[in-house]
């Protein structure tokens, strides 16, 4: 599903990761935690694409990330949207911008992704405030909704960035209900990025640490899969 | 007042490019770059400098100016930290360029005054047919990659990944604002139709509950204005851009009360 091939990153002559190899399978649950600036973010932004390796190649569903093109089996949560937090769009429109990349121009949204939309705004306990303006909810709803529109296409494999950075603990409580949901129902699997234990214990079937420019498995943490290879 | 030919014209030209500028406004604001129709506005006066120079309308330099400036800007701001440098030599360049050319072509002060200022009552049939014209191409675009643009404004990453071309779609928001620019110059003028991308917008956004409804509230406001503003204009004797550029700074003033008394929107992220 995902895989890193001996990938190595570096901004100018600074490197951040280095000869990365791992590979996380379909339905895998990954938490990756790490120091501010070990490079967790920029492991997410090599998965998906959004810059380049230095070295190695980053392979999605098979495809290397920069040809890759089925962009629908893929739903990224941001840390947090780089909207102005003045945005007048409410939910409803947030989650529906998720199916943006999907719509040809001026096409309606098909009975399929309606009903699609009925259903992630129900896992993530939105349906109540979708009409509300998104900067009106709490940071856990917020999350919540980034979430519903990051899985409003379907996505087999979700990437979380720091999802409960901000937020309160009943939030978490109720992020981490969602994401059981996620895994156990849907069976996406899930890289989520987080300085918190606590938002992926239990959930998680590997965790990963980001340091000094290497990916190796938490001793400790659940049994780490015979495909990852990390620090090659 | 309506009984009048010339302020027809100017009704006509001003409210359609009220009320379309706004809807470009709207993602530029979002996006960060209120002032790039500045910029733009600059890079038309070097336009309009250059076609007096050569003896060509002044319409057709400035359109063919910004179009080249639209598609240089997104280039350059491609380079890290490069967008507020880029803009800014569009600034400097655009005035700079648009008063050389104007100086040597010899002529054309009260010309040059009146696009920076904005004559819609000077108007000619055909030029409100061409303002109308660009002013629908606009809005169509608009139309046709609302859902993309809306993405993009809250988050560009994410934008990506979903697969959206989104260095197409800011090279496609870019030539929308240099046609707003171009279109807005004989009506609302360069110095001021950038005012009439933001302001609207700014007020739409204190009350509106969605960003379709900040679009459509923004629009109305962009055309109440013009039509007011033309109206104490012609009442008052007061230069017509700039009289509607304070009218929608007037309906900012009112919605933002509004929104302060009623508490709407004003609770911001947790």
């Amino acid at each position: 599903m995902l895989e890193f091939e001996r990938v190595g990153f570096s901004y100018g002559r600074q490197p951040v990761l280095t000869g990365i190899s791992l590979t996380i399978a379909a339905g895998e649950f990954i938490a990756v935690v790490g120091p501010n600036g070990a490079g967790k973010t920029t492991l997410v932004r090599l998965a998906l694409g959004l810059i380049r390796p230095t070295d190695g190649a980053v392979r999605l569903f098979g495809t290397d990330s920069s040809r890759f093109r089925q962009w629908s089996s893929v739903g990224y949560v941001p840390q947090r949207a780089n909207a102005s937090s003045a945005l007048p769009i409410s939910v409803d429109e947030v989650v529906r911008s998720g199916l943006a990349g999907q719509l040809r121009p001026l096409a309606r949204v098909s009975s399929t992704q309606r009903e699609r939309i009925e259903h992630v705004l129900e896992v993530m306990g939105l349906q109540q405030v979708r009409r509300r303006r998104i900067t009106q909810l709490s940071g856990g709803q917020q999350q919540r909704a980034l979430i519903a529109r990051a899985l409003v296409t379907t996505p087999r494999l979700l990437f979380l960035d720091e999802p409960t950075t901000g937020v309160d603990a009943e939030a978490k409580t109720a992020l981490r209900a969602s994401l059981e949901h996620l895994v156990n129902i849907e069976g996406i699997a899930v890289v989520y990025i987080s300085h918190d234990p606590a938002g992926f214990a239990g959930l998680a079937q590997r965790v990963l640490e980001v340091r000094d420019g290497q990916v190796l498995p938490v001793s400790g943490s659940a049994p780490v899969s015979s495909a990852s290879h990390p620090g090659a | 007042m309506l009984e009048l030919e010339f302020m027809q014209r100017a009704l006509i030209a001003c409210t359609v490019i009220a009320a379309i500028a706004p809807l470009v406004g709207s993602f530029i604001v979002q996006r960060r770059q209120s002032l790039i129709g500045d910029g733009m506005g600059h890079m038309a006066f070097a336009g309009v400098g250059l076609a007096l120079l050569t003896g060509i309308h002044p319409l057709i330099g400035a359109l063919g100016l910004t179009v080249i400036a639209a598609v240089a800007l997104v280039r350059m701001s491609k380079r890290q930290g490069g967008g507020d440098l880029s803009l800014a030599l569009l600034f400097y360049g655009g005035i700079s360029a648009g008063f050389l050319f104007a100086a040597r072509s010899g002529g054309g002060q009260t010309a040059v005054v009146g696009l920076l200022f904005g004559s819609p009552l000077n108007l000619q049939w055909w030029e409100v047919a061409a303002i109308t014209a660009l002013a629908g191409v606009v809005l169509l675009i608009t139309a046709v990659v609302y859902r993309q643009l809306l993405a993009m404004a809250f988050d560009e990453a994410s934008a990506k990944v979903a697969g959206i071309p989104t260095q197409a779609l800011t090279l496609i928001l870019t030539l929308m604002v240099a046609l707003i620019v171009v279109a807005g110059m004989t009506t609302i003028g360069l110095l001021l139709i950038s005012a009439m991308m933001v302001v609207p917008i700014a007020a739409a956004t204190q009350i509106a509950g969605s960003y379709r409804a900040t679009l459509a509230i923004g629009s109305g406001i962009g055309a109440l204005s013009a039509v007011l503003g033309l109206t104490l204009s012609y009442y008052g004797d007061f230069a017509p851009g700039a009289a509607i550029v304070v009218v929608a700074i007037l309906c900012y003033l009112v919605t933002s009360t509004f929104a302060l008394l009623t508490g709407r929107y004003h609770r911001r992220r947790a």
